[in-house]
């Protein structure tokens, strides 16, 4: 099992355990995680699954889909160079411990 | 592939059970068109997959089904030859194209739709468009807000958005009807692409006298953007993605803002609570569900492939009804009525996967954001005084036909 850390805006931490193969973004919704909405079913044609993911783990979780870039300037939410699409990052054993944080939403 | 290519009905040891489609020989266009939720339940119910042999089509009703199949492009593909949508743009356009190709297309527009320019360029200007045309509209006297303010109000968002100031609201909205009427002409009428022909000339005469004015004055609409990206695609393709967005860029959220004040207005404690709590996105959400302004999508299957329980052959057309999703009662409580405090459960009103609506965004920012708080403030007291006056019609597209208001 490969566990994951999902951080909110606020700090709350709710650690889960996520099935290999399935994407990041797949796990948020299986455990209810607040804030990845995925309204396109990890097409990347919505944007509505951002997170960021800190530098120590960008190694592991792989380089950006072809046009990830494009869509995440799409987001709602504030983008910086920490910012993926949870639906392009896919669950292997190298990602036990990842921790994800989430964007607040913008006014 | 998922679970649902063993079925619900078959068991994963092997020994699946299989049925035919059931079809439905009696539910016609006509019952569709004037209310179809009676029919979808009952299809929930007892026949979630079936052929509704008067249109040949085959029907998927439930949540769970119409999100798989849209987000399964490679087994249900969005190009469909044999669609009135050619004849009628004159062109084959995205919402009709898979894979790379249709992404290509899609992304050259939606710079122009995204939350970063809604709020550096059009959150301001919407500002000033509802404020202008809510201010127009007259008092003491019943007037019909959806064609006095509906309407127009999402004709002239939407030119702008687009690069097209220069047409009139009267122009777009004639424009998108009759690519509407021409793309919905399964029976081949020749007037009505006639109609449509002659709205493709007219259009086509303004995309080329303003695309100098694009070039050299460039702003965020979606036609300047394309015709400044680094790679852009083909001209034919940028004036086909414009008309594509002129059909479904107004219709949509004119229908839906007609349905959320129908839907307030006749729940007066609800209209009442949303206002006490600025609920306004809340309201927005749950009237899209209510009733889905576009109700149904097509797909084509590619490959054999079992949905539920029945096995649908190659090459069929399958129609996903997000209006029935949107009232599954494995999601929704109670989900025939309108409740702006229900439990909150994703609606499939903006569909999912590749086609996902690239307006959404706009959408949610101009209707909830802006149109329904400034109306509301501007005439607390408007009264829908003969709810039973208002007729609703649609099976592709939903909503009321009019919306007879008393504003004071
Ligand atoms: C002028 C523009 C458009 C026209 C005239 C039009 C009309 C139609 C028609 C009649 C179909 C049925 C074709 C078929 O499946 O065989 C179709 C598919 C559909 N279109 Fe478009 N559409 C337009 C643009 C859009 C846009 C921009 C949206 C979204 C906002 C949209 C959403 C849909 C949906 C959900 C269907 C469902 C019906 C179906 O697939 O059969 N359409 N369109
Ligand atoms: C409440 C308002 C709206 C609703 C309910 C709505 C709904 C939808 C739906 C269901 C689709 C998917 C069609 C399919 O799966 O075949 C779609 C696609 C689309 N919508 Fe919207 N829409 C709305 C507003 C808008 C606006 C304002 C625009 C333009 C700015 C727009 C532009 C588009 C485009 C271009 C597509 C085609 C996307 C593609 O095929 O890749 N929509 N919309
Ligand atoms: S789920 Fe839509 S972009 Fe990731």
């Amino acid at each position: 099992m490969v566990s994951i850390t999902f951080i909110q805006p606020d700090g709350a931490a709710q650690t889960v355990q996520a099935t290999l193969g399935d994407s990041v973004m797949q796990t948020a919704l299986n455990n209810n995680i607040e804030g990845i909405f995925a309204e396109c079913g990890g097409a990347m044609m919505c944007a509505t699954c951002h997170c960021y993911i800190d530098d120590k783990w960008a190694e592991k979780t792989g380089d950006k889909s072809d046009g990830e870039d494009d869509m995440l300037d799409c987001a709602e939410t504030e983008v910086t160079d920490a910012s993926r699409l949870t639906c392009q990052i896919k669950v292997t054993d190298a990602l036990d411990g990842l921790v994800v944080r989430l964007p607040s939403e913008l006014a | 592939m998922s679970k649902h290519h063993l079925g619900r009905g078959g068991d994963d040891g092997g020994n699946k059970v299989m049925l035919d489609i059931p079809v439905n020989e009696t539910v016609t266009l006509a019952d569709l068109t004037h209310d179809p939720y009676p029919i979808y339940k009952q299809m929930r119910a007892q026949t979630p997959v079936v052929r509704v042999a008067q249109t040949n089509r085959i029907f998927v009703t439930t949540a769970e089904h119409t999100k798989w199949i849209k987000e399964n492009p490679d087994i249900f593909s969005s190009d469909d030859p044999m669609t009135p949508m050619k004849p009628a743009f004159q062109a084959h356009t995205l919402m009709r194209k898979d894979g790379a190709e249709h992404r290509a297309e899609r992304m050259a527009m939606q710079p122009s739709f995204s939350p970063k320019v809604i709020r550096s360029d059009w959150a301001a200007l919407y500002e000033k468009i509802v404020n202008e045309y809510v201010s127009r509209l007259p008092r003491g006297e019943t007037v019909d807000l959806f064609s006095e303010l509906c309407g127009p109000v999402a004709a002239r968002i939407l030119a702008h958005m687009l690069g097209l100031e220069d047409a009139t609201d009267e122009e777009m909205q004639r424009w998108s009807q009759r690519l509407i009427d021409g793309a919905g002409n399964f029976g081949r009428d020749p007037q009505l692409f006639e109609a449509s022909d002659a709205a493709n000339v007219e259009m086509n005469a303004l995309f080329e006298k303003i695309a100098q004015r694009h070039q050299s004055e460039p702003n965020n609409s979606a036609f300047s953007v394309m015709l400044r990206a680094k790679n852009p695609i083909p001209l034919s393709q940028m004036y086909a993605n414009i008309k594509i967005a002129i059909g479904g860029g107004i219709n949509e959220p004119r229908d839906a803002l007609a349905t959320i004040v129908y839907g307030l207005l006749t729940n007066p404690d609800q209209l009442e609570e949303v206002k006490r709590q600025e609920a306004w996105m809340d309201a927005f959400e749950e009237g899209i569900r209510w009733v889905a302004p576009i109700q149904v999508s097509g797909r084509r299957t590619t490959q054999e492939i079992q949905i539920g329980d029945v096995v649908v052959p190659k090459a069929e057309t399958v129609m996903t009804i997000q209006a029935s999703a949107n009232r599954d009662e494995a999601i929704f409580d109670d989900g025939e009525s309108f409740n702006v405090f229900r439990e909150k459960h994703p609606h499939q009103s903006f569909g999912s996967g590749p086609h996902h609506c690239a307006g959404a965004q706009i959408a949610r920012r101009t209707l909830g954001h802006i149109m329904l708080p400034l109306l509301f403030d501007r005439f607390p007291n408007m009264q829908l005084r003969n709810p039973e006056d208002v007729v609703w019609s649609g099976f592709g597209f939903r909503g009321p036909l009019n919306l007879p208001i008393y504003l004071d």
